[in-house]
């Protein structure tokens, strides 16, 4: 494209969105609602993926104890825990570290705990089996051999939960794929009404341009861009958005399933790049599709 | 340059805006089309840039049939017809100069040249003084130039003018038909749709009058 084509496009899809400010604002917060659903959703689905997958690929066993161990006695258990093959270990929670996670969770109600006189949480050895090398009647004899030892007093493992929850997963990801088709169309509803009325408060000066040559393609164009800008624009504020409520809320609450603790991550900048990439082709495909559906030149 | 053979122009009341209109126009000629309002003068126009399409006959400019132009062809065909608009058709958000500039940009001239082509046509139509301006801050007789300006900036082989003098007072009126003689001995085939009787008094130039569709 020639370079002044090109800086006459950038211009006259700028002059647009400043004229037609409001009706571009409007469009702007409306879409990047709902880029802001679609991307929490898109959040929440990335890392409740990552973890299944984590979980899934390794089986997670609590070994709770009776009494607070030692050093030696972790040792020992370790070197026990070691005979198995694919038995890695994930971390040791103290008595202490298990009662600031409960008072993490329960926040404003952490008061509750004050009544106790001594901790009545125990300690725990979270320890990861291998899927790839242990065959699943290992988990039942581990525990079973684990029982044994007098300081141990209970052993917990996720396999028929993450069943569970991988079944939940199955049809959250049929939900997340309609949801997201309807907030794709919903995008896409909006952005074509914004270019609608903007071509309609231009249409008298659209016709002039055909009248003096210029082309559809020429006629289009701005409008192209002025569509793609109102998507990079939407889900730009939507990402900001989803960011601030990630750091002043997600970040601030524990999320657990079952007895693991979920961290969430946010999206990577790759990610980022790539709804924000969507954001922009859903505008275009809004812009063209307004321009093709109410106003054939 | 512009063959009309058996046009008609039908906008589906009773009285048809063209009847058998059979039009030739050389190249370099300059045309008056006249007669009262309603005669079909500005409909004629707007058939020869393809604004309207014939109910049926055919129309050719510069070789190109348009009953059977494409979209793309057309814009490339306008870009070689001038036209000055009866209401001016100026962009109201644009200032003069970029009023001028829309059909340079439209073809893809470097900035540059844009620049010098529309400040020469805006000194040449006295208007370089105008260039900022926005045209409802103009005259009528300034709007009117900037029309003219727009039109001609691109040097195109036919310039068409729908009552280019419609609201002027005779002073203006003189002026602008000095100028459209001007832009015709460079060369372009010109056709002045009037119904002004003032505008061909003693005139030399070929007269093509019609009444009630038809030419007479």
């Amino acid at each position: 494209m020639k370079i002044a084509l090109f800086h006459y496009f950038i211009k006259q899809a700028m002059a647009n969105i400043f004229e037609n400010r409001l009706v571009h604002l409007i469009g702007i917060g409306t879409m990047s609602i709902a880029f802001l659903i679609f991307y929490a959703f898109i959040l929440m689905f990335v890392n409740l993926n990552y973890w299944i997958e984590e979980q899934g690929t390794s089986l997670t066993m609590s070994i709770y104890f009776t009494e607070e161990p030692d050093r030696v006695a972790i040792e020992d258990i370790k070197k026990e825990l070691f005979l198995f093959p694919g038995v890695t270990i994930k971390r040791f929670v103290s008595k202490d570290d298990a009662m600031k996670s409960v008072r993490r969770k329960l926040g404003d109600k952490a008061g509750l705990l004050d009544g106790f006189k001594q901790n009545p949480l125990p300690a725990s050895l979270e320890i990861l089996l291998s899927r790839d090398t242990c065959d699943d009647s290992l988990p039942y004899q581990l525990k079973t051999r684990l029982e044994k030892i007098t300081i141990v007093d209970e052993v917990q493992y996720s396999q028929e939960w993450i069943r569970k929850i991988q079944a939940i997963m199955e049809a959250i990801n049929i939900i997340g794929m309609i949801f997201g088709v309807l907030l794709f169309l919903a995008a896409l509803f909006i952005i074509t009404n914004t270019i609608k009325l903007t071509i309609y408060s231009r249409k008298e000066e659209i016709e002039i341009l055909k009248l003096v040559g210029a082309t559809n393609r020429f006629v289009k164009i701005p409008f192209m861009i002025e569509g793609s800008m109102q998507g990079f624009l939407g889900g730009i504020v939507a990402l900001i958005s989803l960011f601030l409520v990630y750091i002043l809320v997600i970040t601030r609450i524990d999320i657990s399933i079952g007895f693991a603790s979920l961290d969430i991550v946010f999206l990577s900048p790759q990610f980022i790049l790539l709804l924000l990439l969507m954001s922009v082709i859903i505008g275009f495909i809004g812009s063209t599709i307004s321009l093709g559906r109410f106003f054939r030149i | 340059m512009i063959q009309l053979f058996q046009v008609y122009k039908n906008f589906g009341s009773k009285n048809p805006a063209l009847l058998d209109i059979n039009l030739t126009v050389k190249k370099g000629e300059f045309v008056f089309i006249t007669g009262p309002s309603g005669a079909g003068k500005t409909t004629l126009l707007k058939i020869i840039f393809c604004a309207e399409r014939p109910t049926s006959g055919n129309a050719l400019v510069d070789g190109r049939n348009l009953n059977r132009i494409k979209d793309r062809e057309l814009s490339f065909l306008r870009r070689r017809i001038g036209v000055v608009f009866q209401d001016f058709k100026l962009l109201p958000r644009r200032n003069v100069f970029e009023n001028v500039a829309l059909t340079l940009e439209i073809i893809g001239f470097p900035l540059s040249m844009i620049r010098k082509k529309v400040h020469q046509t805006l000194r040449y139509l006295s208007l370089a003084n105008k260039a900022g301006y926005y045209p409802p801050q103009l005259s009528g007789g300034e709007q009117q130039r900037v029309a003219i300006a727009r039109a001609i900036v691109n040097n195109p082989l036919i310039l068409l003018a729908d009552e280019p003098t419609g609201n002027l007072d005779p002073d203006l009126t003189m002026e602008i038909m000095a100028l459209l003689k001007e832009i015709h001995i460079r060369g372009t085939t010109v056709l002045v749709a009037t119904h002004s009787q003032e505008l061909l008094k003693d005139t030399t130039r070929r007269i093509v009058t019609l009444n009630k569709g038809r030419i007479v």
